[in-house]
């Protein structure tokens, strides 16, 4: 089980003058993820969405607060924390000058598959994600659509636990899309923790389990799709969307 | 270590396939050869010079029938004329010197081009000779031997084959361009390491990995200083071999032995490893600092001025090794070339250097690896 408790996290910026002001990203994010849960994470540009997801994905070190994974933190357990999860953002880049097996064989070595299961582990997803006649063709001549499916079996190479998607399906078109839906589907059924965030509410209503919405850095709503719908008084999430946040993006 | 060699190999599988990291490891070396053999045709021209190119020497007196003796024996072809049409005749270049006699006077005119100056070594000789002659005469006129005062000393040279300048000054813009050559191979792979990596969005992913900051960023420095010493191995070799095929090409090489001792490869190989280590480890530190791969690339052109500094200065002011100065780094390393090209080995100096170099390089990298917690690193 994931646990992020009181977690805020503080920039600096400089403005034209080089006056530095501070200002929270985060400011006070706590939400737990059971196994088996869709977690999204929903809210306008500039909420802090990416910020919470790096932290929790181990690229940032938040401010205060603690992020568990499984009675875990990443003060002691960074590396052992790190093998457990998959990190894909829709900003997510892979390297254009290796091949699609040297990149999973790659990978496959630094999360520590063991070495005589990483050939099978490939022919297996290559196979899943249909990927076979592109396997040995380097990445950077490959179309969207394949470089997502590489970027996915890149995530399922070490069969992690935990897997943290922000914007993953953002600029891409419908059936590139899809392959990202499709293989959350089958991680949750594998009993697979997913926190995903999106712009996308539909998307966020067809596999969610449960919602957290955030402004400014703070969570303005949490509950299931439908305790959200219930307590706002509509139909659908885009709607309480729009209810609890008033449409306004914070860029 | 399993994920630092890792790192290393995706470095370097990067760095190899991509096309200008590869022309920027092979162009300095490339260059090495057209330096070597250029340097040679001018230091070869310039020592066998025609003495038909610069024996035109005008006189504004008749010459007596010694100094035309002599003037044959040396090849000078004498113009003689008044004052304003010798200065004429150089202006228009007919002459290459002239000289004007004042009592017992001889005064050399003329602008300081290369005909000119070999020109007055030329008029030296001549006068010098005449003085001889006059001297000589003078004692013979007054019964005296000339044997016995103008042979009271005797001048001979024995200059060894390692002390041929010109060769050395060769061998050292080789180096030089060694030196140059490292440089370029690492600052490249570096800018592209670093900065390249944050501008494609790699940079992002690559935290992600269960890899720890240090294997990061020492895979990265390990694999510019191989890249780096591959360039400057392959710039030595290429050195080497220019300078055996030059020896059978020109003249200025004439008993002169190029062939390296042992204990010049090894001395070579250890200076180059330890400057590619060094200059690395200065170029990530650098890129690191910067947001982008246009301003990694500003911010790393200073350091290939830098690095060929103190280069030119120990090599043209043969400055000498020391145990104090093999501990400063970057000098050190240089001090180190220009040993290589003298054959003066001290192990000593060598150990101090190296030390010198590894603790400067763990300083470098230290401060790195600690930035690369910082947020500062992606945004």
């Amino acid at each position: 089980m994931l646990v992020v408790d009181n977690v805020k996290k503080k920039f600096v910026k400089i403005d034209k003058n080089k006056k530095k002001t501070e200002f929270y990203a985060d400011n006070g994010i706590s939400f737990k993820a059971e196994d088996g849960m869709v977690l999204g994470i929903l809210g306008p540009n500039g909420a802090g969405k990416t910020t919470l997801l790096r932290m929790v994905g181990g690229i940032l070190e938040p401010t205060s607060g603690t992020i568990n994974f499984d009675g875990k933190n990443y003060e002691k357990d960074e590396i052992e924390i790190k093998k457990n999860i998959a990190y894909l953002s829709g900003n997510t880049k892979i390297y254009n000058s290796i091949s699609c097996y040297e990149l999973l064989k790659m990978c496959g070595n630094i999360y520590g598959v063991d070495k005589n299961k990483i050939e099978n582990k490939i022919k297996e997803i290559s196979a899943k994600l249909k990927m076979d006649e592109f396997l040995h063709n380097r990445i950077g001549r490959l179309s969207t659509g394949q470089t997502q499916k590489v970027n996915i079996a890149r995530c399922l190479i070490h069969d992690p636990q935990y897997y943290i998607l922000d914007e993953a399906t953002s600029g891409l078109d419908i059936i590139s899309s899809q392959i990202i839906l499709d293989f959350i589907k089958e991680e949750k059924a594998r009993g697979k923790t997913i926190l995903y965030s999106t712009h996308y509410m539909e998307e966020a209503e067809n596999i969610c389990d449960y919602v957290i919405m955030i402004n400014k850095g703070i969570i303005v709503k949490s509950g299931t799709p439908d305790e959200i719908k219930r307590a706002t008084n509509t139909t659908n999430l885009r709607d309480s969307f729009f209810s609890v946040l008033g449409g306004a993006s914070n860029e | 270590m399993n994920n630092l060699k890792n790192i290393i190999f995706k470095e370097l599988r990067e760095l190899f396939r991509d096309k200008k990291s590869l022309a920027m490891m092979l162009i300095a070396p490339l260059l090495i050869p057209a330096i070597i053999f250029g340097m040679s045709a001018i230091f070869e021209s310039t020592a066998n010079k025609s003495v038909s190119e610069y024996n035109k020497i005008g006189f504004n007196y008749e010459l007596s029938d010694v100094e035309k003796a002599i003037a044959k024996e040396l090849q000078i072809e004498v113009v003689e004329k008044s004052e304003e049409e010798l200065k004429l005749d150089y202006e228009n270049g007919d002459i290459y010197l002239y000289v004007l006699k004042n009592g017992n006077n001889y005064e050399f005119n003329g602008d300081n081009t290369q005909n000119t100056n070999y020109a007055i070594g030329l008029a030296n000789t001549f006068y010098s000779t005449y003085k001889n002659y006059l001297q000589a005469d003078y004692l013979v006129q007054n019964n005296i031997n000339p044997d016995d005062i103008v042979n009271i000393i005797t001048v001979s040279e024995n200059i060894s084959e390692k002390d041929n300048f010109m060769i050395s000054y060769i061998t050292s813009y080789g180096f030089l361009f060694v030196i140059m050559a490292i440089t370029m191979a690492a600052i490249y792979p570096a800018t592209d390491a670093i900065a390249g990596e944050k501008e494609r969005g790699t940079l992002e992913t690559l935290l992600t990995f269960p890899i720890r900051n240090k294997d990061i960023i020492i895979g990265k420095f390990l694999s510019v200083s191989c890249a780096a010493a591959f360039t400057g191995i392959i710039g030595f070799i290429f050195m080497n071999a220019s300078l055996y095929f030059a020896n059978g090409m020109f003249d200025i090489y004439k008993e002169v032995t190029i062939t390296l001792s042992m204990g010049t490869i090894i001395y070579s190989v250890i200076a180059i490893i330890a400057y590619s280590l060094l200059i690395s480890g200065l170029a990530i530190s650098i890129a690191s600092k910067t947001k982008s791969y246009k301003e990694a690339q500003s911010a790393l052109t200073p350091l290939s001025f830098l690095a060929i500094f103190p280069g030119m200065i120990t090599f043209l002011a043969n400055i000498e090794t020391t145990t104090l100065l093999s501990a400063i780094p970057f000098i050190n390393i240089t001090l180190l070339f220009g040993d290589c090209v003298k054959g003066n080995f001290n192990w000593l100096n060598i150990g101090i250097m190296f030390v010198s170099t590894i603790i400067f390089i763990a300083i470098v990298l230290k401060v790195i690896i600690k930035q690369y917690k910082s947020e500062k690193v992606l945004f």
